[in-house]
């Protein structure tokens, strides 16, 4: 094999390119970490000041809905939309400790951040999807009840058109629930590969 | 028991090359790899508050910079639209190049690269400490995959890189 590239060839051509360690003192990175966290602070408050305006502008268009019950859906679906992006907000900042990155081989960090997806991904249903459901059933029993008090002559028409945009929503739901799960599904067997990676087969 | 600002004064003196060839071998946009370079540094520095001597400070290095700069990888969208695969899958042909080309460094170097950015995050990770002289015990400390398999992975780098850097000869 005279005409292989050796192991040591190898790592001395790796070893052997020019590199430019940054020279970074322990005070230059005390002071990097206090941007950084003061960079996340404002984030939160831009976040917070967004989210207060976003529920005072549909506060506002809420009070306009004619009946108390589309009032009230209208109300859970911002509570419900309120939960969401509290969810997403805790999920997306869940930053790992300084110290699981030493103490974790690659493959035991790697592991967590999939399962991490997967989990998020497989409860996508509770803290996703189901917050929006109380919502849209009382709203849509709002509109339902302002076509019948107007014109009680075309309640079959009228639940048919909810039945159908209730099956409309419903198959959306579905369909998502479904995607997310198929995703799980392929994490898992990712997961499953890295654990076979840690045992020796003979 | 030596302070935070020491070991890490320690790492960076003594890997800090080494850092500086890893996060090359994670990005290639020199300006988001230098950022990706000070995000190591920055990690390294604050997980030695957790430092307790149970692993070698060389294993708790590459620790740390192989998980943030898969952390990296992972949120770098370019990267996640880049399909990438096993050691057991890739392709192992020469036919990136003439044989002659081969004997430049730069060129070896580029194909080094290459097969780099094609691996999975563990495949590359072995491959990166296999390049920095780690033996098949210090691979799999750093990443938790077994030793047997820490050996069948660097029986196939050697092969993929014999084939890929072949200068000449006859080949099975």
């Amino acid at each position: 094999m005279g005409d292989e590239l050796s192991d040591s060839k190898v790592e001395a051509l790796w070893q052997g390119q020019p590199t430019e360690p940054p020279h970074i003192s322990p005070e230059d990175l005390r002071r990097k970490m206090d941007r950084f966290e003061r960079r996340i602070y404002w984030r939160n408050v831009r976040e917070y000041v967004a989210g207060a305006f976003v529920v005072a502008a549909f506060g506002y268009y809420e009070w306009r809905f004619p009946t108390v019950l589309m009032r009230i859906g209208s109300g859970l679906m911002i509570l419900g939309t309120l939960y969401v992006m509290y969810e997403l907000h805790r999920r997306a900042s869940a930053r790992t400790a300084p110290a699981e990155l030493g103490m974790s081989t690659c493959l035991d960090f790697h592991r967590r951040e999939l399962e991490r997806q997967r989990d998020a991904l497989r409860s996508v249903w509770t803290w996703y999807l189901l917050p929006f459901v109380p919502g849209m059933i009382v709203f849509l029993a709002g509109m339902a009840w302002i076509v019948l008090k107007a014109n009680p002559a075309v309640m079959l028409r009228a639940l048919i058109g909810l039945g159908v945009m209730g099956i409309v929503v419903a198959a959306v739901f579905f369909a998502v629930w479904k995607l997310n799960r198929w995703t799980a599904n392929k994490l898992q067997s990712r997961i499953d590969a890295l654990n076979a990676l840690t045992r020796d087969t003979d | 028991m030596a302070s935070c600002d020491d070991l890490y004064e320690e790492a960076a003196r003594a890997h800090g090359s080494a850092l500086d060839r890893l996060a090359r071998a994670y990005e290639a946009d020199p300006e988001a790899r230098r950022d990706l370079l000070q995000e190591i540094h920055l990690a390294l520095w604050r997980s030695f508050e957790s430092f307790d001597a149970r692993c070698s400070l060389r294993t708790w290095v590459y620790r740390v910079a192989h998980n943030v700069a898969a952390s990296h990888v992972a949120r770098d969208r370019r990267a996640k639209a880049q399909q990438l695969v096993s050691i057991d899958t890739v392709e192992v042909s020469d036919s990136k190049g003439d044989a002659e080309s081969a004997v430049s460094r730069q060129i070896a170097l580029q194909r080094l690269f290459e097969l780099i950015y094609e691996l999975k995050p563990i495949d590359r990770q072995v491959l990166l400490l296999f390049l920095e002289g780690f033996d098949a015990a210090g691979i799999s400390d750093v990443t938790g995959v077994s030793a047997g398999n820490v050996a069948t992975k660097i029986h196939r780098i050697k092969n993929v890189l014999t084939r890929r850097f072949e200068t000449g000869g006859h080949h099975g």
